[in-house]
C-alpha cells in the first residue's frame, strides 16, 4: 500500500479539487466526480484527526514510557 | 657562629605556618590554563594551572566539587578561586581549589566561533542537510530538563495548540558536566522512539549554562538524528551552535512549542473552509448547468414544430383581422356613398312627382305616354297618380307648346 498521504498533501488535493470544480467549462459528470472526490477526500481529514486527549509521557533509563 | 639546623618537618611546618597566617592566601582567585588535569577516582581532580612564566600545582577535593559546573579539559582559560596551603610531605604548596569557572566570556566566544567554523567549514549548518517541519504532528519528542519553565512552557503551549498531541519528555541534564552526554542519549532516544518532531532545548541562563549546547558531541547528534528537531535554547538572544545544526532554530522553548505543534481549531477551520468551498463550487456548476439546459430548452421550443404552428396561426389570425376590418371599412364607406346617392335619387323619384300632383300614363300596352301623338281620341289609358290609378277615354288629344317642350294635356 502506498505511504499514507500527509494532511498537508490531503488539503494540496483538495486545493486542487476545488480549483478544477470552480473552472466554468466542467461537465456536469466531471464536477459531480470532483465534488465527490472532495468530499471524501475532507472525511479522510476529519478521520485522520485522533481526537483523543493524551497524557504528557516521559521516557525513563530503561527506555520505557512513564506518566510525565 | 653556629647555625641553627632544622629538620625537613620543622621547616615545612614553619613554613606552612607563614601561609596559614598569611591573609590573602586564605582566598585567593587565580587565572590560568588548565593542564595534567587528572579526575581522581577517589573524586579529587589534581591539575596544573600555568601561564606564559610559570605553574601552580591545585587540586579540587571531591567535596568541593559542587564549585564545578563543567569538566575541565586541557587547555582551558580558568579562573580558579581557594586557598594556598603548603603540603608537608611534599614540601610542596598548592592552590587547594573551592571553585573553578570559565575565564570570562572572551574564552568562550573565542571557543564558540571555533566550533562554529569548523563545523560550518565540514557543511553541518548548510540549508540543503536541513529537514523540514512536518506541519502536522501526532508525536512530539522534547529534550529538556524535566523540571523548570522551558518543559512547562513547551507542554502548556503544545497542549493548548492540539489537546490531542502525544508529548514525550526525554529528562536530560541541560547543563554540568554530564549534560552533553544526557542531551545526545535524549535525542537518540526519541529517534528510536519515532516522533514526529523533536524540540531540544532549555530555558535561559548564563553562557556557561548553555554551554552544553556548543559542544560538537550535542552538534552531530541534532545532525545526525532522522526525525526533524527544533532548537530551543535559552532566549531569543542566546545562539548556540546547536541552532545552526537545528533544522529550526526556535527563539525560545514557547515559540518551539507554536513551530512545532499546529493550532487544532485553525486545522478544524481549514478542514470546514474546504467542505465549503466545494459545495459552493458544486452549486455553482449546477446552476450554470441548469442555465444552460434552459437556454437549450428555450431555444428548442422556439425552434419546433408546434412553434412553427403557432406563429403561423397566429400570422393568419392577423391577416384575418387586418381583411375584416378593411373589409368593414370599405362596407361602410360604400354604404354611406349608397346613402348620398338614395338621397340624390329620392329626388328625381316619380313617385315624389305624383305627390306634387303630377301624373303618369300609360297606354294599354304600358307604354308610357309622354307624347300627344301617342294616342288617339277613344284610347284607353291609365293615370297613374299618388294614390291609386284612374282608368281613363283619351277624348282629344292636341298638340300645345309650354315655352320649354311639350307635355300631354289629357281630358278625363
Amino acid at each position: 500500500m502506498a505511504k499514507e498521504q500527509t494532511l498537508e498533501q490531503t488539503f494540496e488535493k483538495l486545493e486542487d479539487v476545488v480549483a478544477k470544480l470552480e473552472q466554468e467549462e466542467i461537465s456536469l459528470e466531471e464536477s459531480f466526480k470532483l465534488y465527490k472526490e472532495g468530499m471524501k477526500l475532507i472525511k479522510s481529514c476529519n478521520d485522520r484527526i485522533d481526537k483523543v486527549e493524551k497524557e504528557v509521557l516521559k521516557l525513563n533509563e530503561n527506555g520505557e514510557l512513564d506518566e510525565f | 657562629m653556629r647555625q641553627n639546623v632544622y629538620t625537613v618537618a620543622q621547616i615545612n611546618s614553619y613554613i606552612k605556618n607563614m601561609f596559614t597566617q598569611d591573609y590573602m592566601l586564605r582566598f585567593v582567585m587565580v587565572k590560568g590554563e588548565i593542564s595534567n588535569c587528572k579526575y581522581h577516582s577517589s573524586g579529587h581532580i589534581y591539575f596544573t594551572l600555568k601561564d606564559a612564566k610559570g605553574v601552580i600545582a591545585c587540586v579540587m577535593f571531591a567535596g568541593n566539587r559542587t564549585g564545578l559546573s563543567f569538566r575541565l579539559e586541557e587547555g582551558q582559560m580558568v579562573v580558579v578561586g581557594g586557598t594556598i596551603d603548603v603540603y608537608e610531605r611534599d614540601g610542596k604548596y598548592q592552590l587547594y581549589a573551592k571553585q573553578i569557572t570559565l575565564d570570562g566570556a572572551g574564552v568562550l566566544y573565542e571557543k564558540f566561533d571555533r566550533m562554529k567554523r569548523k563545523l560550518e567549514e565540514m557543511g553541518m549548518f548548510a540549508p540543503e542537510y536541513k529537514q523540514p517541519i512536518p506541519k502536522y504532528v501526532r508525536t512530539l519528542g522534547v529534550v529538556t530538563a524535566p523540571t523548570g519553565a522551558a518543559v512547562r512552557d513547551i507542554i502548556n503551549i503544545a497542549t493548548r495548540r492540539n489537546p490531542y498531541i502525544q508529548i514525550i519528555v526525554y529528562p536530560a541534564i541541560v547543563q554540568g558536566d554530564q549534560a552533553v552526554a544526557s542531551i545526545v542519549n535524549g535525542i537518540r532516544a526519541l529517534e528510536r522512539l519515532g516522533v514526529d518532531v523533536m524540540i531540544v532545548g532549555r530555558g535561559g541562563g548564563s553562557i556557561e549554562d548553555l554551554w552544553a549546547f556548543n559542544e560538537e558531541a550535542v552538534a552531530q547528534a541534532v545532525f545526525d538524528c532522522s526525525i526533524p528537531i527544533i532548537s530551543a535554547v535559552g532566549h531569543e538572544t542566546d545562539t548556540t551552535i546547536t541552532d545552526f545544526v537545528a533544522d529550526l532554530r526556535a527563539p525560545t522553548p514557547s515559540a518551539a512549542a507554536e513551530l512545532a505543534v499546529y493550532d487544532f481549531a485553525v486545522l478544524l477551520e481549514r478542514i470546514a473552509a474546504f467542505g465549503n468551498a466545494l459545495n459552493h463550487a458544486m452549486l455553482a456548476q449546477l446552476k450554470k448547468q441548469k442555465n444552460r439546459l434552459e437556454g437549450q430548452r428555450l431555444r428548442l421550443k422556439y425552434l419546433s414544430p408546434v412553434s412553427q404552428i403557432q406563429q403561423k396561426r397566429m400570422y393568419c389570425m392577423d391577416l384575418e383581422g387586418r381583411l375584416t376590418s378593411q373589409m368593414k371599412t370599405a362596407l361602410t364607406q360604400q354604404r354611406h356613398r349608397m346613402g348620398l346617392y338614395a338621397e340624390k335619387l329620392k329626388g328625381l323619384s316619380p313617385l315624389e312627382k305624383l305627390h306634387q300632383g303630377y301624373a303618369y300614363i300609360e297606354d294599354i300596352h304600358h307604354r308610357v305616354v309622354n307624347d300627344v301623338r301617342k294616342v288617339k281620341p277613344e284610347d284607353r289609358v291609365e293615370i297613374y297618380v299618388k294614390n291609386g290609378i284612374i282608368q281613363a277615354k283619351v277624348e282629344e288629344a292636341r298638340e300645345e307648346t309650354y315655352g320649354e317642350g311639350a307635355d300631354i294635356r289629357a281630358d278625363i
